[in-house]
């Protein structure tokens, strides 16, 4: 692999060069902060870099190394959503709000992953507060998508999929309330994946909907991805929602491919609205995972078309978090995400409730469905990446969404490549799985990244 | 009897930023009745007396201690 390539290079490449000395950890780290420093003046993906903590952690895994006490992470640059609590270096929100924050401790993903050896690279940014998309003047800049910086690219984990996709890192956390992990990994052309509900701890990170958010790992490869997850999954006491359910191992198999797998394609609710380059991308692919094995058909989820009533519960919980900030300092709100949180006041408590109700019914039918069937397939987003013209209308509305329903169900759903549309912007596919079943997930995302190039593609990008 | 409505007007979106006391700006009203509209279709779509045993999806655990989430 020549030294240019090495900035698309994956964990166990990576990994498998610093073990044999083929490759030391601080050089790596010294030239992605070269290549940060050269793109990222364009991209903003970052939010703040930290250089010195990059070295140094790089400086602790080459000893690790040495002394061959070192994990598949060591070594591996990694870059945190500024949603997760960093001690010692500001942690924003994507907000005025906690533009000075400077945390007392690290939150647990950041903590594990740490742990593990990785090397901090910085802070990436995220929508505000993971939701509000950044208008031109606010006091963070939008990242721009490298596949085309006129395009948004994708949200709330905008820095995350901006900067893997353009080779600024080799991993990265996201959150994901209604698809904020997804989102940006199907509109930068990378992977990503929302955990079940509870697998992974979201102590630490800033909370945008208590019963929806989920923490989770982004990178340019399915397996990459089980990489990062199988360090971050496990129970932790400091997050309510942590579940003692105990942790699969993600990569043993990993490369089992989908022979014999049933995946059942749910097309009400998740074809409505789709384009048509969306949609034949995802019959494409639909042919790939049957001609490599899996039974493919077509299932019905008794409940989808109550999936809407999501944002009844993220909107009421969003304000129930913000409530006294937007009543004492609204004007450090941007202000069409102030409107779209005051939004979540003018719901009644019954409505939250019946919500929460719906969400149970669709919760159990979804399961049923996944009796029958081993996997889900859903095209992960309806169009390609929107354009900043179209988003930074006051009046633009939340799109609809093939990705809440599976936070609604709390069940795994990865995001991967599988196409581009004819102006050269990936395309996604998403698979869903039973609850804590993240191992068949991710080993039929890895079958299909492994007889498509979609991955393999890169953006051409402009210092 | 008939169906009970699905939509939401503005003289409803109007009670209801008065109902909880917030101020959202009447040129954005049309906005938040496309978010409440959307939202609240399936709810009120929903004969709650069909759904008698489906409890809300939420959970509680007494034996839960300090909760050190968020910032």
């Amino acid at each position: 692999m020549a030294a240019e390539e090495l900035c698309w290079a994956g964990i166990g490449e990576l990994g498998r060069r610093f073990r044999q000395r083929e490759l030391s950890p601080v050089e790596y780290a010294t030239d992605l902060l070269q290549r940060i420093e050269r793109l990222d003046k364009t991209l903003h993906a970052y939010v703040t870099v930290t250089a010195e903590r990059a070295l140094a952690d790089a400086r602790a895994a080459e000893a690790a190394l040495r002394r061959g006490e070192a994990g598949p992470l060591a070594g591996i640059p990694i870059a945190y959503k500024d949603l997760y609590a960093t001690r010692g270096i500001l942690t924003t929100a994507g907000s005025a709000l906690l533009a000075d924050w400077v945390p007392d401790a690290d939150s647990a993903c950041v903590r594990r992953l740490q742990e593990a050896g990785m090397v901090m690279l910085g802070k990436v940014i995220t929508h505000e507060f993971a939701f509000g998309i950044q208008f031109p003047g606010h006091r963070f800049p939008a990242a721009r998508n490298p596949w085309n910086t006129d395009h948004i690219p994708g949200g709330s984990s905008s820095g995350s999929g901006a900067a893997l996709a353009a080779g600024l890192t080799v991993g990265a956390l996201g959150s994901d309330t209604g698809g904020s992990i997804r989102g940006p990994a199907a509109f930068c052309g990378i992977a990503g994946i929302k955990p079940t509900y509870g697998r992974v701890s979201r102590a630490g990170v800033v909370t945008l909907s208590w019963t929806l958010d989920h923490a989770g790992p982004m990178a340019r490869t399915v397996e990459d991805c089980a990489y990062l997850l199988q360090a971050l999954a496990g129970h932790d006491p400091a997050d309510p929602a942590s579940s003692r359910e105990p942790v699969g191992d993600y990569l043993a198999g990993i490369g089992q491919g989908v022979k014999g797998l049933r995946i059942g394609v749910p097309r009400a609710y998740f074809s409505e609205g789709v384009s048509p380059e969306v949609g034949a991308a995802f019959e494409a692919a639909l042919d790939t995972l049957r001609r490599l094995g899996a039974a493919v058909r077509e299932v019905e989820i008794a409940s989808i078309q109550a999936a809407p009533a999501f944002m009844v519960i993220m909107l009421s919980e969003a304000y129930a978090y913000h409530e006294r900030d937007l009543r004492e300092r609204p004007d450090l709100y941007g202000e069409v995400m102030r409107e779209k949180l005051l939004a979540g006041a003018l719901f009644t408590s019954a409505e939250y409730v019946q919500a929460q109700r719906l969400r149970a019914r669709l919760q159990a039918d979804m399961a049923e469905t996944l009796r029958t069937v081993d996997l889900l397939a859903t095209p992960t987003a309806l169009v390609p990446a929107p354009t900043f013209s179209v988003v930074w209308d006051p009046d633009f509305p939340f799109a609809r969404s093939n990705m809440p329903p599976f936070n609604m169900t709390g069940l795994p759903a990865l995001a991967l490549p599988c196409g581009f549309s004819s102006t050269g912007l990936p395309l996604s596919l998403q698979l869903a799985g039973r609850p804590f079943d993240e191992a068949t997930v991710l080993r039929a995302g890895h079958a299909y990244e492994q007889a498509t190039e979609w991955h393999r593609r890169r953006p051409r990008l402009s210092p | 009897m008939s169906e009970p409505s699905t939509d939401i007007t503005l003289d409803e979106i109007r009670e209801r930023i008065r109902a909880a006391g917030v101020r959202i700006p009447e040129e954005r009203l049309r906005l938040v009745q496309s978010f409440l509209r959307d939202a609240l279709r399936p709810i009120r779509a929903l004969d709650s007396r069909a759904i008698r045993t489906v409890e809300p999806a939420v959970t509680f655990d007494a034996a839960t201690g300090e909760p050190r989430h968020g910032r």
